[in-house]
């Protein structure tokens, strides 16, 4: 992925020096700063950066009036506006002069890099936005859910997934994902891992005591919450987006084929000291 | 679930097959089942948000399946359920689920729909409720599509 330019315009050096750790070792980089809006207007002229972040408070004018300026020079510049305040006006009037995106300060690297990777879609691809903003809030949901729920750590590996079908012998449980984008989750394991979970889940000791319905119910609970919380970990990010799931369909059963023609899917593994846990996600291309 | 919510379905079927040059459908039966649906070769999930909640699963043979890529496809013949006769399949089953959600929100419901899982085996079933759901089985030219409902109003 080639780098993208950032400005920074603030006039604090310390928020400069925040958000510039932010991007460090990102493909962000910043190429200029900028402490006051004639400098802004001066270095973008010379630097041409592709996103900038603006702050709302300048000594000679105010982000508003800073990102006018920019944007009558070059139309296609994306600036982030971070202010201590964030109101329904200030982000009317900023859309107005051309203002993408608002944050609040504080601001957290995640919201900082996802905010800049969706303004910059074109530029980095899609599938790479689906993978930073999207697939990585499951991968997070995976290991925590596993964790909370039955005290079991995992090491958890993401990767584009260009398999045509999954394959499953064992339980799959398929959630709908809605609003934007559009997919599906799928987590599946096989019966030994599912009813090794389930026993933990539900503090049974002998196998034998484990109704199969009790476990793959339990399974489908804990998916539900994975999913469930994966989905929020994204909509925390993009407020005004909102992704809902639907209720889980369970699947189960021997040598059972999944097809997601159309989709952009992401194979994400769980390996356990219980066996590997699989959250497939996909979602909609050309959204 | 109410009955209610099943006409949707069926006049989502009816309306839609016909349009891709199926003769047209008849409802053959309609029978209340519980928890899970017992696939009949090809199942496709399709899951239902905001007011409407749940799943509907269009499920089918797999002779069946190639009867109807084969037709969605200008009778082009169809030996193996291979990859183009699922993206069929699926696309089928978008269009009858958005002309469904349609449907639903002609009656003041509003729903969203999820992207639909097709999936493919002779041994597994697919549990789509905690309780009763009703299964409508439909006759498309003596063929038989099998539409499991289990959705509720919220």
């Amino acid at each position: 992925m080639e780098k993208v330019k950032v400005m920074i315009v603030d006039d604090s050096k310390i928020s400069r020096a925040m958000i510039r750790g932010h991007l460090a070792k990102t493909n962000f980089e910043v190429c200029a700063e900028a402490k006051t809006a004639a400098e802004a207007v001066a270095l973008y002229g010379e630097t041409h950066p592709s996103i900038i972040t603006m702050d709302m408070n300048l000594p000679d004018a105010d982000g508003i009036e800073c990102s006018r300026r920019i944007h009558a020079i070059d139309s296609d510049v994306k600036i982030i506006m971070i202010s201590a305040m964030k109101d329904a006006s200030l982000v009317a009037t900023g859309r107005e002069v051309g203002i993408s995106a608002f944050l609040q300060k504080p601001i957290s690297t995640n919201d900082l890099i996802d905010t800049m990777m969706v303004l910059c879609q074109s530029k980095v691809g899609k599938i790479a936005v689906l993978r930073e903003s999207y697939a990585k809030a499951f991968v997070r949901a995976l290991q925590q859910g596993i964790f909370s729920m039955i005290g079991v750590h995992s090491e958890v590996s993401l990767e584009l997934d260009d398999r045509r079908y999954l394959d499953v012998s064992g339980i799959a449980v398929i959630v709908g994902l809605t609003g934007f984008p559009v997919g599906r989750a799928i987590v599946y394991m096989d019966v030994d891992t599912m009813n090794k979970f389930s026993s933990i889940m539900l503090n049974i000791d002998d196998p034998k005591d484990l109704d199969e319905d009790d476990a793959s119910d339990t399974v489908e609970e804990a998916v539900n919450i994975i999913v469930g919380r994966g989905v929020s970990n994204i909509n925390d990010v993009f407020k005004d987006k909102e992704m809902r799931i639907t209720p889980p369909g369970t699947i189960s059963g021997t040598n059972i084929r999944i097809a997601s023609p159309k989709l952009t899917t992401f194979k994400i593994t769980a390996d356990t000291r219980i066996g590997k846990i699989y959250l497939n996600v996909g979602f909609a291309e050309g959204e | 679930m109410d009955a209610k919510l099943v006409n949707p379905f069926v006049d989502a079927f009816t309306s839609v097959m016909p349009q891709m040059g199926f003769p047209e459908p008849k409802r053959a039966k309609l029978y209340v089942r519980e928890r899970n649906a017992v696939s009949r070769g090809v199942s496709v999930i399709v899951g239902f948000t905001k007011q409407i909640r749940g799943n509907v699963v269009y499920n089918m043979s797999e002779d069946t399946a190639k009867y109807i890529a084969s037709t969605m496809m200008m009778g082009m013949p169809i030996n193996e359920f291979d990859a183009m006769a699922q993206s069929a399949i699926s696309e089928m089953s978008n269009m009858l689920t958005a002309n469904a959600a349609t449907n639903l929100t002609g009656m003041g419901l509003e729903v969203d729909i999820s992207t639909p899982s097709l999936t493919i085996g002779a041994n597994f079933q697919v549990k789509i409720s905690d309780s009763q759901y009703l299964t409508v089985e439909m006759d498309l030219g003596g063929q038989i599509v099998e539409l499991d409902i289990a959705v509720d109003q919220k």
